[in-house]
């Protein structure tokens, strides 16, 4: 599975894309343990009170698993698409 | 302006397009007469070509008399409809606006500091994404280019998406044409730092399918014929546009509703993220 970043999120990674091999049954929590593992600076960036910030979006594969799935314990396909970023600012 | 013909099975395309640039001498006429040639089976084809010097109506015919004597624009134009255009104050970018409402492809040849998609040959400076590269141009697959220039975002304008609402098939019950434009605002009052320019980013492939939802909602409701959106990418310098939001409508009500629920619902929807470069700072409007 790979994890999309944008915007600041994506400059304090360093990087857009990034590629994790996670186990089979693994969980939204599970990708973003892992992406924190990576990169702890994002942590501080997107988490509140230990959890995603009420500003910062997450997407599997183009919806909102807090709102269409299981929110943190949704199960992830080996080949989901995760995306986080800030809040959306085009126009 | 006045209806041009176009062929039929293209009246969806949107226009794409692409420049070919190296140095001197390393082929790219050539390449781009082989493009030209296989992009006219597709679809229309226009070409703008750089020039170092300017070089056409040679001194003392009439058209380059008429020139001279102040007219900023002068077409010679025969009796079967050929024809050539000069003129003064022209970029590349303007160019390009007059084009896309009518073609499908434009080919252009240099430029190589616009950032347009690009064929780069010998290792050429460029500032758009190279979609193909060669040491030489001979060495180009035509076919890969093709594929990959299917693949680029159209070059969209105002116009372009007015007259592809004007081609819906619905258009005959259509009343009114609305349209929203939204363009890089350089100050915000008298004492703010001026905008340079904006940078935008998106999430591509979530970001189309936001759109044509925002599209298909819209297109459902009563007298709301056809909705276009398109939100510009990349750097857009002070006073450019960046998004247009055009409705066919039956009626003048609706078309003005539907425009403003779509330009709301874009910058709500839509992950697509704003950077502005002021003369003293850079930072993500969201930030702020």
């Amino acid at each position: 599975m790979e994890w999309k970043l944008f915007a600041n999120l994506a400059e304090t990674a360093g990087r857009k894309d990034i590629a994790l091999d996670l186990d089979d049954d693994a969980t939204v929590e599970d990708a973003l343990e892992a992406l924190f593992e990576r990169h702890p600076d994002l942590q501080a960036e997107v988490y509140e009170n230990g959890e995603l910030a009420e500003h910062i979006r997450l997407l599997v594969d183009g919806t909102d698993p807090f709102a269409t799935a299981d929110g943190y314990e949704t199960r992830l396909d080996a080949d989901a698409e995760l995306a986080l970023f800030p809040p959306v600012s085009g126009g | 302006m006045t209806a041009t013909v176009k062929p039929s099975a293209l009246l969806w395309e949107h226009m794409h397009v692409l420049g070919v640039v190296g140095y001197s001498d390393t082929g790219k006429t050539t390449l781009l007469e082989r493009l030209a040639e296989r992009l006219a089976e597709r679809g229309r084809v226009a070409t703008i070509k750089h020039l170092h010097e300017f070089d056409i109506d040679v001194e003392g015919k009439d058209t380059d008399r008429h020139r001279a004597a102040g007219a900023d624009r002068t077409y010679g134009i025969t009796d079967d409809g050929e024809w050539f255009a000069t003129g003064s104050d022209r970029t590349l970018r303007d160019a390009l606006e007059d084009v896309a409402p009518e073609f499908d492809y434009a080919l252009v040849e240099g430029f190589s500091g616009a950032a347009i998609p690009q064929v780069v040959i010998g290792e050429r400076d460029h500032a758009g994404d190279a979609i193909a590269t060669a040491p030489e141009a001979d060495a180009v697959d035509v076919d890969d280019v093709v594929d990959a220039l299917e693949q680029t975002e159209p070059f969209e304008t105002l116009e372009s998406l007015v007259w592809r609402v004007k081609d819906d098939p619905a258009a005959e019950r259509a009343g009114a044409i609305a349209t929203f434009t939204g363009q890089v605002r350089a100050k915000d009052g008298p004492e703010d730092d001026r905008t340079e320019h904006l940078a935008f980013e998106k999430y591509e492939g979530v970001a189309e399918q936001r759109l044509a939802g925002i599209e298909q909602d819209l297109e459902s409701r009563d007298s709301v014929l056809s909705v276009e959106l398109h939100h510009r990418t990349g750097t857009i310098e002070a006073g450019e546009d960046i998004v247009f939001v055009v409705v066919l409508a039956g009626h003048r009500t609706e078309a003005f509703e539907a425009v403003s629920d779509g330009i709301d619902r874009l910058k709500e929807d839509v992950p697509i993220f704003k950077k502005e470069i002021t003369v003293e700072d850079s930072f993500w409007v969201h930030e702020r």
